[in-house]
């Protein structure tokens, strides 16, 4: 039988191979603590951006108010960052939870973040006194310290874990 | 060789094909926040105007269109006759390290909490000058605009209160001396 003659021996382990979880058994355990880990990070970010957005939506002129006392942005875009940056947060949130557009979810919470923290620690800087605005319209919620910095500074940490887990890491 | 080199073109393609995802997501994300603020916004109550009219001007006229800022001259004036009430609306540290003689603290990021404390002496109808720190002078605007919503009839808006008047040498003193 020609066909026999030219086969190379076939190993038997091949035959019957095991299930492959990873690549062994510990870097299958990892695998899934990290997908237990990017699960948990997409609900908490998520969650963080939806409870920021949705007080806001609701009182759009306070936030306006919060915005103007920033003094950042000029004038004529106070009404309309007051109007669609609630919405923003509210459709970010959203698409971490259920898992939508990750990557563009991902890298759009870390820029939104990263404005923000920039926002903050320039009114720092300036020694201008007023509230954050960050999870509430009021013009009462306490106002920006370091403590306020380190807390978005944690939110930043869990987006840039997503977006290493989008972008760069081999499931 | 050949290999190596069709997985690394692939590598390319995958990348921009993910990274022009991004971009064209990214546009289609910001449009849907647009359409759906701009849907809330219209069928709302309280709708908010997209332009704002935010100049110092427009803060600083009540709901009867009075205007609320007074000159320094005006303020001064009255200090001298003791007929107006200075509230400084900067923070208390700020308040501790020098303010208008006779002034009482009032910080507007704790008004919540004093209001009642430092006001419950004050009738209606007195005479309350708001003073803080700088041209603008948000804390101050707002703190006036607070207490015409608390009742107080008579209220006026110093602006850059303290600045000027350190510059003009007028009486100050440091620490809490209103008790």
């Amino acid at each position: 039988m020609k066909f026999a003659k030219n086969r190379k021996a076939i190993n038997p382990e091949l035959l019957n191979p095991e299930p492959v979880i990873g690549y062994n058994k510990t870097k299958g355990e990892n695998l899934n603590s990290h997908r237990m880990l990017k699960l948990s990070a997409r609900f908490i970010l998520g969650g963080v951006f939806v409870y920021a957005g949705f007080d806001k939506i609701l009182h759009p002129s306070a936030f306006a108010e919060v915005v103007y006392n920033y003094k950042i942005l000029p004038d004529g875009l106070i009404n309309l960052t007051a109007i669609v940056l609630p919405c923003l947060e509210l459709v970010l949130g959203t698409f971490l939870i259920i898992h939508f557009w990750m990557p563009v979810t991902v890298v759009m919470s870390n820029i939104l973040l990263i404005t923000f923290i920039g926002a903050l620690l320039f009114n720092m800087a300036r020694g201008l006194d007023v509230s954050c605005g960050c999870f509430s319209a009021t013009a009462v919620e306490s106002s920006m310290n370091i403590l306020t910095v380190l807390r978005d500074t944690s939110f930043l940490a869990i987006a840039v874990y997503l977006l290493y887990s989008c972008f760069f890491h081999r499931n | 060789m050949a290999i190596f080199r069709s997985i690394e073109k692939n590598k390319v393609k995958t990348d921009k094909v993910k990274y022009f995802q991004v971009a064209w997501q990214s546009f289609a994300m910001f449009a849907l926040s647009i359409l759906l603020a701009f849907a809330i916004n219209q069928f709302r109550s309280d709708r908010l105007p997209l332009v704002g009219d935010w100049s110092i001007k427009t803060k600083l006229t009540a709901a009867n269109g009075d205007r609320l800022e007074i000159s320094f001259e005006e303020a001064e004036k009255l200090f001298m006759k003791k007929s107006a009430l200075f509230l400084d609306a900067r923070s208390m540290d700020d308040y501790l390290k020098g303010h208008i003689l006779g002034a009482r603290s009032l910080p507007w990021h704790d008004v919540d909490q004093r209001f009642i404390e430092v006001t419950e002496d004050i009738s209606s109808d007195t005479l309350i000058i708001t003073y803080c720190d700088g041209v603008s002078c948000e804390p101050s605007c707002n703190l006036a605009l607070f207490l015409l919503d608390m009742g107080f009839n008579n209220v006026r808006v110093l602006l850059n209160g303290w600045a000027v008047w350190l510059k003009r040498r007028l009486p100050v003193e440091k620490g809490n001396t209103v008790s």
